[in-house]
């Protein structure tokens, strides 16, 4: 409990040194706002109107305390392009994105588990060789041949699955989720390799470990002995290799998210960046990491959970 | 693996082609380009080869006029797919295809650009200059009402122009307007009829009110720049719902004034932040056709399914400025070099797909009516190059942004053939593009810089402020006093043969000084399912007009 509330404390002092970091790497990106928002052409008058309208005169400090308060506060601004909320902006994207992440994230973790079960009980034989071999070329495949093999295959020839992951207006969660099938597949096969590994891993050392022997020796069959010892301790390594995937899963997309047509956080990141609206990538990028702080606490709070000789070290 | 995320892993190389239709707005790398230079090329290759080649090839305006001509048949809704706008939708300040082509469904001009350069009278019926081409009135059609009832008089059209003129309004037609019409000249003589009372003697002053200056739509009198949320318009199609993030839905405005049109019940346009997404889509019939296509990637699809890809020339360049007033190219001969070292249609097929058209070295598109016609075509001359140089050796930095990297790759590899060396400076668009107008930017200021430019309704809009002494875009810092009298003389001619006289003035002087290397005239393509519609075409400036699309009988 000491722990949790110890990293409590620290996910908003974190996230101020964050807030300074952001807003002022985002302030020093090279280029002129409001030359950037109204073109080449637009005369010195107009962009220097511009500039003031936009308070980008007044001094730095000023800016930041105004936007780190309205940024507690909820009052996040209004999007410097698209003219919007800024905060309605983001939030609509984050909640696709973790759409997207969930459906991805439960298709991962039994793939990935199964497969790292599979060659770690079969370690140092073909199976092994095939699953570390296929996870690890998939792996290392770019996300955008793999998206547009699937794509081309699924879509345009076969035409079993939408092209877009953004469905209608209005659709079911079924169909929405069917839209989304597609980019989620792809994540899977780009994910499963490194997933696996840390359970393969994980399941070679409880294998060979003395109580997994002990175990088969007082007649356990090997389903047994990996069902009731191996896979605990495979996942465990493989929780944080799970966390850094979700960290990815959530805000890591920028290439899925663009050739699936998926509206999601990456690409708003991205986007705004590109088009200079800095009170959307500002608040984006704060968004994006108090989600990484949660995920990594979660992880670690996971991590304890299933392995009583830290909860026991801490206690002690 | 990934160890940790990284939101901007593998930025493909950006290509030249951007999505915006005017160069108002800074082609900083797009969403759109991020992964042209690792997925566009593979993806097109593997649609094609994936394809069944039993479909109809890429065709020509004429053809698609011939398929026009059969009897349309109603209904339908055209479902069409678009790069989402990086800006509120607003035709006063708008620039990206994708809000020019939403707002030209809904929204009209006094007079449409037609895909030849010709001008279509739309809200105008006709117009005529007066006192020697510095007044200009415009005769309204009568019976036309906004989709809320409004009926459209002269008073409209003055407010519309009134608000594009003032300078709050940051609109782009502000500088289409630049010293040929200022706030306060434009006034009503009756409920028919608007005068534009301009600054100076303009003979091509009906471009600047049609749709060739996109901004200058009729909007209603109390419009507040809340076009998505109120989208009151004279055109066919009437806004229905707008979503910054996945498109827009339209529908047929039944009080359209011609009789009969639009076809359409409707039209959807879908956002795609990447191409790859847009033409797979298209691919596997999720849209009908393209608002934006790029020949790159839509070339190798010709003859694949009911894929067909309109092709037509465009008036948008890449400029391959030299500084006239700095040493290498202070020297006339120097610039002339560079000129002949260059294989233009090599340039066309590497970084145009091969669908542009040569250009020679002035700024007059073959598209634009007054186009010389007697300058003689400037094409690879390697003897003429070692001739001008004289055995001097000849090196310099090429200065660009991201949209150009094709064109410098290109031309630093011609150029090397010709013994002449070229040092790349790729800078960021936003660096490029910054710093002091007057001072230091880059693409105003380096010794030589590529530039790209979409395309203009005039060729005025291009020499006055590129190469008339003290343009405020003269980045070679030309001066040529016969040249600027020329300049003005064009644009006050009031017949088409004293216009194509001054035009060949000009053109002549710039393909002899050369402080502009204009090698390719861009073209463009519109990639659409021909088995279901029918009447779509592409544009030189991809605009849209989808009055007379239809379904296919």
């Amino acid at each position: 409990m000491r722990f949790l509330l110890r990293r409590l404390v620290a996910v908003p002092l974190t996230l101020l040194g964050v807030s300074v970091l952001v807003f002022v790497t985002t302030e020093l990106v090279p280029g002129d706002v409001a030359r950037t928002i109204l073109g080449r052409e637009a005369s010195a008058e107009s962009v220097a109107r511009l500039r003031g309208q936009l308070g980008l005169e007044r001094p730095l400090p000023a800016r930041y305390a105004d936007w780190l308060g309205g940024f507690v506060t909820g009052r996040w601004g209004e999007s410097y392009t698209l003219r919007v909320p800024v905060r309605d902006l983001v939030l609509d994207r984050l909640s696709a994105s973790m759409l997207l992440a969930a459906l991805a994230f439960a298709l991962l973790v039994p793939v990935a588990v199964t497969l790292g079960l599979v060659a770690g009980v079969n370690h140092d034989r073909p199976m092994d060789r095939l699953v570390s071999v296929t996870g690890l070329a998939l792996g290392a495949t770019p996300e955008f041949v793999t998206g547009v093999i699937l794509l081309v295959v699924f879509a345009v020839r076969l035409r079993w699955f939408p092209a877009s992951a953004k469905a209608p207006d209005g659709s079911s969660l079924l169909a929405r989720l069917g839209h989304l099938a597609l980019p989620a597949f792809s994540l899977v096969v780009l994910c499963t390799g490194y997933v696996a590994r840390h359970v393969r891993a994980g399941a070679v050392t409880a294998i060979e470990s003395p109580y997994a022997s002990a175990a088969e020796l007082r007649g356990l069959t090997r389903w047994q002995v990996v069902r009731r010892h191996v896979l605990r301790n495979s996942t465990i390594s493989a929780t944080s290799a799970l966390g850094v995937q979700l960290q990815f899963l959530l805000g890591g997309l920028v290439t899925v998210e663009l050739l699936f047509n998926h509206p999601g956080i990456g690409a708003l990141l991205l986007s705004s960046a590109v088009d200079k609206d800095l009170p959307t990538l500002q608040a984006t990028a704060m968004v994006l990491g108090l989600l990484y702080m949660l995920i990594v606490l979660a992880a670690d709070v996971a991590f304890r959970l299933l392995d009583p000789r830290i909860r026991l070290g801490a206690a002690s | 693996m990934r160890e940790l995320p990284r939101p901007f892993d593998r930025p493909g190389p950006p290509v030249a082609a951007k999505h915006v239709i005017s160069a108002a707005a800074v082609p900083a790398m797009t969403r759109r380009t991020l992964l042209a230079g690792t997925g566009g090329g593979a993806l097109a290759l593997l649609l094609a080869a994936c394809g069944t080649g039993d479909g109809v090839a890429s065709q020509t305006g004429a053809d698609t006029t011939a398929k026009a001509s059969a009897p349309p048949r109603p209904g339908g809704t055209l479902r069409a797919g678009s790069p989402p706008p990086p800006t509120a939708v607003d035709p006063v300040t708008m620039y990206d295809g994708s809000a020019i082509a939403i707002v030209q469904l809904v929204a009209e001009y006094l007079i449409w650009l037609d895909r030849d350069f010709s001008l279509k009278p739309r809200l105008a019926e006709k117009w005529e200059s007066e006192e020697g081409g510095k007044r200009w009135a415009f005769t309204l059609r009568q019976g036309v009402t906004f989709s809320d009832g409004t009926p459209l008089d002269a008073e409209t059209v003055k407010a519309s122009f009134d608000r594009l003129l003032d300078p709050d309004s940051k609109s782009a037609a502000l500088s289409a307007f630049d010293t040929v019409l200022a706030k306060g000249g434009v006034s009503v003589r009756d409920a028919a009829t608007v005068v534009f009372t301009l600054e100076r003697a303009f003979s091509d002053f009906p471009y600047l009110v049609s749709a060739g200056n996109y901004n200058a739509v009729i909007l209603k009198k109390d419009y507040a720049g809340n076009f998505t949320k109120k989208p009151i318009g004279t055109g066919p199609f009437l806004l229905e719902s707008y979503d910054a993030a996945s498109g827009a839905t339209f529908t047929r405005n039944p009080k359209y004034w011609e009789p009969g049109k639009p076809y359409l019940d409707g039209v959807q346009i879908k956002f795609y932040a990447d191409d790859q997404a847009d033409l797979l889509a298209l691919q596997s019939g999720e849209i009908d056709a393209q608002i934006l296509s790029r020949p790159q990637l839509v070339g190798p699809l010709k003859g694949i399914g009911d894929i067909t890809v309109d092709q037509v020339q465009g008036t948008g360049l890449t400029a391959f400025t030299l500084r006239t007033d700095r040493a290498p190219f202070d020297r006339k001969e120097a610039r002339q070099a560079v000129a002949y070292a260059l294989d233009r249609p090599g340039v066309n097929a590497t970084v145009y797909d091969g669908i542009g058209a040569l250009g020679n070295d002035h700024l007059f598109a073959p598209l634009f009516p007054a186009a010389p016609g007697d300058v003689p075509q400037r094409a690879k001359d390697p003897a003429k190059v070692a001739e001008l140089l004289g055995g001097q050796p000849l090196s310099f930095t090429l200065t660009y942004d991201p949209p150009s990297k094709d064109y410098a790759l290109t031309v630093q590899n011609q150029l090397k053939q010709a013994g002449i060396q070229v040092e790349l400076e790729q800078r960021s668009s936003a660096d490029f593009y910054g710093g002091d107008q007057d001072k230091d930017t880059p693409w105003l200021f380096s010794t030589a810089n590529l530039v790209g430019w979409a395309g203009r309704a005039t060729p005025s809009q291009f020499v006055i402020p590129m190469v008339k002494g003290g343009g405020v875009w003269n980045g070679s810092k030309y001066a040529n006093s016969a040249l600027d009298a020329a300049a003005d003389a064009y644009d006050a001619a009031q017949t088409d043969d004293e216009r194509k006289a001054q035009a060949e003035i000009i053109a002549k002087a710039l393909h002899e000084d050369v402080p502009v290397i204009v090698s390719v005239w861009s073209g463009t393509v519109r990639a659409y399912n021909a088995g279901k519609f029918t009447g779509i075409q592409a544009h030189p400036s991809s605009y849209v007009d989808f009055s007379s699309v239809s379904q296919v009988v």
